[in-house]
């Protein structure tokens, strides 16, 4: 399903990013980086609407020739970025969404967790798993 | 007064994260003011016994239960009656030992340890150990000493959680030999 998964903190270093396919892991990386441009555009653009109707989801981010980069945005401001395979094109937004929400929710729960403290990177073997279910979904 | 008023046998509602959390806290906070994880697990059962101590009384004033005849139905009591009403959950009661003076309390899920995960420099400590001090408080003023130790965690990768409970002696004198 998505190809790459990235948890970037309020302050823009990563928290968490995984990729699936392990041998081009540096160009996922370059990827996320240049798509906090396009989320930083899109929270200042429409920020005052985004916070009146509490949607955190940023929809598509940008296109590239084989992926598609899609955010969300927490209202604490830590941001999620995932990129799919544009070949696959039976994810549909409303996927895209229920994917992020599943996401935000195991976020909250590593939040949680007394031991983890806010700022570090994500170790957390619950999250791990739960990023990797979404990767290996139906390819 | 008042507090003693809406004392009911009733419990109150509470947010089950703040009280997850709050516990977290406690016990992350003792991680970094011990150096390793058993002097954590002594003072969680420390701190455990005084809350027992205390609680007994509560639960007896609350619960109108009478006096436990035999150890089954201290048992019994402590998982359907304590449990429920502090911890909303009831705990079964399995593996009587054949002389009835040990049993194991199984907690399939623990409220303690809702978004828990032990990090690896952590491996020995016992998160929910103050729950052992509470039972070991409690029971030691109702004239039993008892142990009470964890055998699984659901923590540690167990599929449950299992408290195992020991009966020593009856503590004939009335007047419990404390620790405080």
């Amino acid at each position: 399903m998505a190809v790459c998964i990235a948890v970037i903190a309020k302050e823009n270093y990563p928290l968490y990013i995984r990729s699936a396919p392990t041998e081009n892991e540096l160009k996922f990386h370059y990827m996320v980086h240049t798509s906090l441009d396009v989320v930083d555009e899109k929270i200042s653009a429409m920020g005052k609407a985004l916070v009146d109707q509490r949607e955190l989801y940023l929809g598509l981010l940008y296109p590239t020739e084989d992926y598609k980069v899609y955010g969300y945005v927490t209202n604490s401001k830590v941001k999620f970025v995932m990129v799919v395979d544009s070949s696959n094109t039976a994810l549909r937004d409303n996927e895209i969404r229920s994917m992020f929400r599943k996401l935000h929710n195991s976020y909250t729960d590593v939040m949680c967790n007394p031991f983890y403290n806010p700022g570090d990177r994500i170790q957390s073997r619950a999250f791990d798993n739960m990023v990797m279910s979404m990767m290996v979904q139906v390819c | 007064m008042s507090r003693q008023a809406n004392r009911g046998t009733e419990s109150k509602k509470m947010s089950s994260e703040l009280f997850t959390l709050t516990y977290g806290a406690l016990v992350t906070q003792l991680c970094k003011d011990y150096e390793n994880d058993e002097d954590v697990n002594k003072q969680l059962d420390k701190m455990g016994y005084n809350i027992g101590v205390r609680l007994i009384e509560d639960f007896l004033a609350r619960s109108n239960v009478g006096r436990c005849h035999d150890f089954r139905e201290t048992a019994d009591v402590i998982a359907k009656v304590a449990f429920k009403m502090y911890l909303g959950i009831t705990p079964s009661i399995t593996n009587w030992s054949p002389a009835g003076d040990e049993f194991s309390l199984i907690l399939e899920n623990n409220p303690l340890v809702d978004f828990v995960e032990l990090p690896d420099n952590h491996s020995s400590l016992i998160y929910s150990n103050l729950l052992c001090g509470v039972l070991r408080g409690a029971l030691e003023m109702v004239q039993m000493a008892v142990e009470a130790k964890f055998v699984q965690d659901t923590l540690k990768g167990d599929g449950v959680t299992e408290i195992r409970m020991r009966f020593i002696r009856r503590i004939e004198d009335n007047l419990p030999a404390g620790e405080e």
